[in-house]
């Protein structure tokens, strides 16, 4: 028992600053080549191409820089993300409303994607949703940070979408040439159990019970045994925040009383 | 018409299968989703590969699978490009089939599967009221404002949507995964009921009841209203089990 928890705040913010640090080097070289495309260098590649203008890259080639950047943390030991990719906007990728680079790591026996052991492309083209996912920009992980023009961490949430698991979505809005519009979000799935490996240890080393919530009270990890991850806390003695992130470490958390 | 809301009954279509006999379950599972409107005339399957994968079967399962619905009539089988498998409209073809397959269950499994649906159902819309914060209950209601239960093919993709983001708010995986597992078991006989107009308006209001009792945290009226709900989709099923089984029409309105 040798932890604050100030100190086991800061344990969380470290594992959060690690992630976002991660989508922001995804960011600049994703935003490096949309800036190319806008820049006319396409042009040559697609000379007489239907639909070819300016400010549009090819899918292959925006798809090919996003797996190069993102499998390797797929496919590492113990990987910390589950998913990771980059979502277009209907306007930076050329022929394509929507435009999903996005990659799932290994998933275990899975009732709807059934089990792989590596990463595999969300193919949404394949999937009967995707006519409902026409509206995305309306779901949290992208509309957060089209309003905010900051990064955000959607959930902990039940993902029935892409990988069936409870897991936290961090996304960061990547904008065009000029800085001024958002074209899309780099982004990372976690799951809440391979955060609970990561920071448990040091969640338990404080000697009263503590609690890590979202901003709506809902635990992501807990070591009061009364007060269950998925649920609303109530309130604690104090709520340490997690700098960086929308997390805070609520200690000595009471139930939500239902 | 828009009917394209909620992801959850066309995506349980293709979740994975297990056990034996399983070109026999591919062709069931793409059978009650076509038979019963969750997947379009004319939309095209997902590919071999993808539906192999999905159902997590090996591909020359899928394609003994696909044989069956072809000898069917279901799908067809384009080549090309532009090629792979299409759903067919046939609407006579389709009421045959379920007759067929409302036939083969006796009452008893029938029941039970009720029975089976209900408790989980059940259980998600508890934890949905003990566990939704306000954010999640206003996105449930507005979403089932908006939901179409016009007709009984959107109605049915609507209300497996509403079923499956009622689960989402149990913040439970396990239980999330085993109503996208039963409604593609169950979920199309079980909405067999919606070609009743009636049926349609009676579940949007219990729907209502379930988002009402989730926004206040009133988890055991949760409970109760997604309850009535099974048992009255139940017995409109058995009640159609009853009518075939006389040698009657599929849909025939009944007398309560």
């Amino acid at each position: 028992m040798s932890r604050t928890p100030t100190e086991v705040a800061d344990a969380v913010s470290e594992v959060f600053r690690g992630v976002f640090d991660q989508l922001a080097a995804w960011r600049t070289p994703i935003e490096q080549l949309l800036a190319a495309s806008a820049g006319g260098v396409g042009a040559a590649a697609g000379g007489t191409g239907a639909g070819a203008s300016s400010g549009e890259v090819r899918p292959v080639t925006l798809d090919t820089t996003v797996a190069d950047l993102v499998l390797p943390r797929l496919e590492e030991d113990d990987p910390m993300l589950v998913g990771a990719g980059f979502i277009a906007d209907g306007e930076v990728v050329r022929g394509k409303g929507v435009h999903f680079a996005w990659w799932l790591g290994p998933l275990d026996d899975n009732p709807v994607l059934g089990s792989t052991d590596g990463p595999t492309r969300l193919d949404l083209s394949t999937r009967g949703y995707t006519e409902y996912l026409r509206d995305f920009r309306a779901l949290e992980w992208y509309r957060i940070p089209a309003t905010t023009r900051h990064a955000h961490v959607t959930g902990p949430y039940v993902d029935h979408l892409c990988t069936c698991d409870y897991i936290l979505t961090l996304t960061m809005p990547v904008h065009d040439a000029d800085g001024e519009r958002m074209v899309g979000v780099v982004g990372a799935d976690v799951a809440v159990r391979t955060l609970e490996r990561a920071l448990l240890a040091a969640f338990l080393d404080v000697e009263e019970p503590l609690a890590l919530v979202n901003e709506h009270g809902r635990v992501v990890l807990s070591t009061e045994p009364a007060l269950q991850v998925g649920q609303l806390a109530g309130p604690g003695s104090r709520t340490v925040p997690c700098a960086g992130t929308p997390f805070a470490v609520r200690v000595q958390p009471a139930g939500s009383g239902s | 018409m828009e009917t394209r809301v909620g992801p959850g009954a066309r995506e349980a279509v293709f979740a994975q299968l297990a056990d034996a006999g399983r070109a026999e379950q591919v062709a069931q599972r793409l059978t009650d989703g076509i038979v019963l409107g969750v997947l379009d005339p004319g939309e095209r399957l997902p590919s071999e590969p993808e539906l192999a994968r999905r159902f997590g079967v090996a591909l020359i399962t899928v394609r003994e699978g696909l044989g069956i619905l072809r000898d069917a009539g279901l799908v067809e089988t384009r080549r090309g490009r532009e090629g792979g498998s299409f759903v067919v409209h046939d609407d006579a073809e389709h009421r045959a089939i379920i007759t067929a397959r409302l036939r083969g269950l006796a009452q008893v499994e029938l029941s039970d599967m009720a029975v089976y649906f209900g408790a989980i159902l059940a259980g998600a819309a508890e934890r949905a009221a003990e566990r939704a914060s306000d954010e999640d209950a206003a996105n449930l209601a507005g979403w089932l404002r908006n939901a179409d239960f016009s007709t009984a093919a959107a109605a049915r993709t609507n209300q497996g949507g509403f079923l499956l983001e009622l689960a989402v708010l149990s913040q439970s995986a396990r239980l999330v995964r085993e109503q996208i597992r039963l409604q593609a078991e169950f979920g199309p006989l079980l909405l067999l009921g919606f070609a009743d107009e009636v049926a349609r308006a009676e579940a949007a209001d219990l729907d209502q009841r379930i988002v009402r009792a989730v926004a206040r945290h009133r988890a055991s009226r949760a409970r109760e209203a997604a309850g009535e709900l099974v048992v009255m989709l139940a017995r409109r099923l058995l009640a159609a089990k009853a009518r075939v089984e006389r040698g009657g029409a599929l849909d025939e309105p009944h007398a309560d």
